[in-house]
């Protein structure tokens, strides 16, 4: 019998790792948006729309902030909170990459985009009508 | 005149006229003989520079032209040779039409200052903070490998001394070129004397230019060359991307279209089958009112009434914008990409084509080579 010694992936280990969340609400197809950092413990256990739910009521906001805030409110009126192309559902780190700033710290990373609905597109004309 | 100043003739200035070496053969040696004879019973009654024929040295001269009036009409003589030393004259002192306008362009600086950072990453990690104009120029010039020529060229523009001076000298009313010397001047050197007085009176006859300029210039002295250099890059190649947002000058001047990439995308259709769609420019121009989003390349999309460049995309329930703001180019824009990426309802199927054939018999745009 073969002596195999199990070996964990690195990105095993990673994904295990305690780590800051950062989640980036962003308002339509802008750059930038608002963070909110949440700390190990604070996020496991919640799905990725409380904590933007969380985000969005945040106090003690920057001018730019909540200059920001207003532009994810704008649309936010009719939109739709979208993550990866998708809707957001379940839990953030279903949706989170590993990243890490310029001085080396890792955290997961979660953009999420407020869309507002473009209705695309005429109607087109059924042509037996 | 052109091929004598260019030649290896040497030729004598005098009072303000050029004369020519005379051409010496039996018949005009008596002729000249018989002109000094008769200037010297005149004595005394001719004025400087009136005799036809002088003798310098050992040397006979002919009378030719007048130095002022060949300066004077030198535009109508020889247009091309004009052109050409007016154009280096200006593009000397980088007074040409265009790179100081670059400075004064509204439009230009509102892409940069106020529409750019809305789809630009800043620099400062997960801060978020307003960019300033002197931020934004940095972050270009961190982002665009701008060629060294144009940092040279900016180092130039933001010295003000030359046309200071030039300046200086219109107002007091100083000759611009002084008069050349009489006595004998090799053609060449006369030429280039010549060239001098020429360009010395374009810039005079700039003077409103120059004085445009320098206000323009002064207003730049504290500005760094790297970011004067950003635009004359500008106005040199006219376009420049960053993340996906860009702008490009249209033919007309100081218009522009701007633009944001899409990236790739995935429509589904009816059936829950994908559409990976290539990345594409939205974008919206500047010239037309009211604006409203196009996509830049040959595309197809639902939205899209053909397979061909700058299509209008067809939008649902929007209202667009007839003046030029930067909340305007923002707002066209996103609802451009917005329709282009999440917009396309596969049951009702809104828009001219659907992704999933139907079977009806209208020529339409079909997508299965997208379908992945």
């Amino acid at each position: 019998m073969l002596d195999v010694e199990l070996k964990k992936a690195p990105q095993v280990d990673e994904e295990e790792e305690l780590k800051p969340l950062v989640l980036e609400i962003i308002p339509g197809h802008a750059a930038e948006g608002l963070v909110e950092i949440y700390q190990p413990g604070s996020y496991e256990g919640e799905s990725l729309r409380r904590l933007v739910d969380k985000a969005l009521t945040k106090k003690n906001l920057s001018i730019e902030e909540q200059l920001i805030l207003e532009d994810i409110s704008r649309q936010l009126e009719g939109g739709k909170l979208l993550c990866r192309g998708q809707e957001i559902g379940g839990t953030a780190l279903e949706f989170a990459v590993s990243e890490q700033t310029e001085a080396g710290e890792k955290y997961f990373y979660v953009p999420v985009r407020a869309i507002r609905p473009q209705e695309g597109g005429h109607v087109r004309p059924e042509p037996w009508k | 005149m052109r091929r004598l100043l260019d030649s290896d003739l040497e030729l004598l200035v005098e009072s303000g006229f050029i004369y020519l070496p005379l051409l010496l053969d039996p018949d005009i040696e008596q002729e000249t003989r018989k002109l000094f004879r008769s200037k010297r019973s005149r004595e005394g009654s001719g004025r400087p520079g009136s005799e036809a024929i002088i003798r310098h040295k050992d040397g006979l001269f002919i009378k030719t032209l007048s130095i002022r009036s060949l300066l004077q009409h030198h535009k109508t003589l020889d247009p091309y040779a004009y052109n050409r030393l007016k154009n280096a004259s200006l593009q000397k002192y980088q007074l040409t039409s265009g790179v100081d306008d670059i400075f004064l362009d509204e439009t230009l600086e509102l892409i940069l200052f106020q529409i750019m950072p809305y789809f630009i990453k800043g620099r400062r990690g997960l801060q978020r903070k307003k960019l300033s104009e002197e931020e934004i120029l940095d972050l270009i010039s961190e982002r665009i490998d701008i060629p060294e020529k144009y940092y040279s060229e900016a180092l130039r523009f933001i010295d003000l001394k030359p046309l200071t001076d030039i300046q200086g000298d219109l107002e007091d009313q100083k000759p611009i070129h002084k008069s050349p010397a009489n006595g004998l001047w090799p053609a060449r050197k006369l030429r280039d004397w010549f060239h001098g007085a020429i360009q010395a009176k374009i810039l005079a006859d700039e003077r409103d230019r120059v004085k445009k300029t320098l206000q323009v210039r002064q207003q730049l002295a504290h500005t760094k060359p790297e970011h004067v250099a950003i635009f004359f890059y500008i106005a040199d190649k006219g376009s420049i991307e960053i993340e996906g947002f860009g702008f490009s000058r249209m033919k007309s001047h100081k218009e522009y279209l701007i633009y944001k990439r899409t990236g790739e995308y995935v429509l589904k259709d009816y059936y829950g089958r994908s559409y990976l769609f290539p990345d594409c420019r939205v974008a919206v121009s500047t010239y037309y009112t009211p604006l409203k989003p196009l996509v830049i390349e040959k595309y197809k999309h639902p939205f899209l009434r053909g397979y061909q460049a700058g299509q209008e995309i067809c939008m649902g329930g929007f209202e667009a914008p007839t003046e030029l703001t930067a909340e305007a180019v923002i707002q066209v824009l996103e609802e451009g990409i917005t329709a282009l990426l999440h917009s396309y309802d596969a049951r009702r199927r809104i828009g001219y084509h659907s992704l999933d054939k139907t079977f009806v018999h209208i020529p339409t745009i079909v997508f299965e080579d997208y379908r992945v």
